[in-house]
């Protein structure tokens, strides 16, 4: 085993770049310089608005686009070889399918591709279409699917073969919100089966809710990259949520922030330094404190604030 | 191998469950059917000019067929993205041209084949002797739609249908002007490198002459392996270079 191989690093990007070039000779850095490590048994979310690099990052570590430069790594090997694609699964945004053949037929035909053995084809098959829930659809043909239908046999041939690293590319376009929190379910028992997901998504409640690191794209370079309790987590800030009281009493009104009232419950931020002082404010008023926590901004704010930032930047 | 020989079968069934397939082979038995009605029919040649145009008609058809798998096929599969499927996997880019074009070619050869037991049930009803020797054009026909079917692939890796239409055309136009552009005589030094198509084409022998030697079959299967073989690694080349 190679000195890298042994490291904890599933997919290592290093100063991935990629340049188009038109007939007419004009250029366009659709990525400027991208490197990032997604650690083995994590989900690590890859975001960034329209345009950013996502989906071109993506596909150069697939092979799919020739990078300008840069090095992509797979679990230690070059993502080209096919000892790393053996051991990936890539749901692409928006997955078609030959639409002539029925779901057991294209998992067939991909597990076959991803080097499954011929006698456990039916099974695997059979067995992901249900964790994904096709059982109902098995040898229906892919011409009746729905687009969400569509989305789940997606998913399901990126399982095929047990991959440690599995891609996926938008997997909650075009679900309805069970089918959501299937996949956000899917994900979490993939990372607790010890299996890699690097995601990238437009969706940043689904984002927030599943990924240990978040690495934030922006024309094509890394704007943001951490832990996402460490980007998300608002230093020096308490959220407190109270019920009970018609009134902030006027100790809690003078240091507090960010305040919402709604269906009975106020909350709000108030500094580390005076929650003593506000939860003791509070039952002397005769409410009562429902939730004291570390304030945590949401991914929306921050990815939105981060952008922001960067615009004005450039500006 | 086992990459190549999935992918060949799934385009090898895609192809068949296209309605167009059985359009042109049903149009191509009625057209057999009907040579034998032509009213310029020569006296004492009914059998070979029976022959030429049931292979010409075979030739036409098969055309046709090849035409509209082997250009179509990989374009509209990287505009549909279902090749992100494919080669995402343990799947090099040639081994999905090689697939591709072996589908192609397998379904071709079961339409040649159909098309040639029409020709030689007609002729066996109508003339009352079985023209056996129609295989062996048919096999010509077969092997020259491997290399246009080859030639599509690999052109249409990098440019549109339409194109790769017209480049086809092309290409057959000069594959079979060897004699027309070079001359009978002149240009000899080029003869030897000029690629030519002819020599799958054995209609003459099979229709009106004794038929064809084995040494000649052999040595046609030769140039079809050249062909195909020099543009499936051309194809390859396109198609690596290519962004997905």
């Amino acid at each position: 085993m190679s000195e890298r191989a042994s490291d904890d690093a599933a997919i290592r990007i290093e100063g991935a770049r990629k340049v188009y070039r038109s007939l007419l000779g004009r250029q366009k850095e659709a990525v400027k310089d991208v490197s990032i490590t997604v650690k083995r048994g994590t989900i690590h979310g890859l975001l960034g608005p329209n345009g950013a690099g996502k989906t071109t990052t993506l596909k150069m570590l697939l092979g799919l686009v020739r990078p300008t430069a840069g090095r992509f790594e797979i679990l230690g090997d070059d993502a080209g070889s096919p000892e790393a694609r053996r051991r990936i699964g890539f749901l692409p945004e928006q997955p078609y399918f030959p639409v002539h053949l029925t779901a057991l037929q294209a998992m067939r035909f991909y597990g076959a591709l991803a080097g499954v053995p011929e006698e456990r084809l039916d099974s695997q098959a059979a067995e992901l279409l249900e964790r994904v829930g096709l059982a109902d659809a098995v040898r229906a043909e892919l011409s009746r699917f729905s687009r969400g239908m569509l989305q789940r046999l997606g998913i399901a041939q990126a399982l095929l073969g047990s991959p440690e690293v599995v891609i996926l590319d938008e997997p909650a376009s075009g679900l309805d919100p069970v089918g959501q929190r299937d996949v956000r379910n899917l994900m979490l028992e993939l990372r607790a089966a010890g299996t890699t997901v690097l995601l990238s998504s437009h969706q940043l409640s689904e984002v927030e809710a599943v990924c240990d690191r978040v690495t934030i794209l922006h024309r094509g370079a890394v704007a943001a990259e951490d832990h996402i309790d460490r980007l998300l987590d608002v230093e020096g800030k308490t959220a407190v949520r109270a019920r009970g009281i018609e009134r902030l009493p006027e100790a809690v009104a003078a240091v507090a922030d960010d305040v919402a009232f709604s269906g009975s419950v106020w909350a709000f931020s108030v500094p580390d330094g005076a929650v003593r002082t506000v939860v003791d404010a509070i039952d002397d008023a005769g409410g009562v404190v429902l939730a004291v926590q570390p304030k945590r901004e949401s991914l929306e704010d921050y990815f939105a604030r981060l952008l922001a930032r960067a615009g004005e930047e450039v500006a | 191998m086992r990459s190549v020989v999935t992918i060949a079968k799934a385009v090898f069934f895609d192809s068949i469950r296209r309605r167009i397939l059985l359009a042109v082979l049903v149009f191509a038995g009625i057209m057999v059917a009907l040579i034998p009605s032509l009213p310029d029919y020569g006296v004492g040649v009914e059998r070979a000019v029976f022959g030429e145009i049931a292979l010409a008609v075979t030739f036409l058809a098969s055309l046709v067929v090849t035409l509209g798998l082997a250009v179509t096929r990989v374009p509209s599969e990287v505009e549909r993205r279902t090749v992100y499927a494919v080669l995402a996997r343990p799947v090099a880019r040639w081994q999905y041209l090689v697939g591709t074009w072996l589908g192609t070619f397998a379904m071709v050869g079961v339409l040649v084949a159909a098309f040639v037991a029409v020709d030689i049930a007609v002729g066996a009803a109508v003339y009352g002797a079985l023209m056996w020797r129609l295989a062996l054009g048919a096999l010509g026909i077969w092997l020259e739609m491997g290399v246009l079917a080859a030639f599509g692939i690999a052109v249409s890796t990098v440019v549109s249908p339409v194109t790769a239409i017209v480049a086809e055309a092309a290409f057959l136009f000069i594959g079979h002007s060897k004699a027309t552009l070079l001359g009978a005589e002149g240009a000899l030094a080029l003869k030897a490198f000029y690629p030519s198509l002819d020599a799958f084409n054995v209609v003459a022998p099979v229709t009106h002459g004794t038929g064809v030697p084995p040494l000649y079959l052999a040595s046609m299967f030769v140039v079809f392996v050249g062909f195909v073989g020099m543009l499936l690694v051309l194809g390859a080349v396109l198609f690596g270079g290519r962004d997905l």
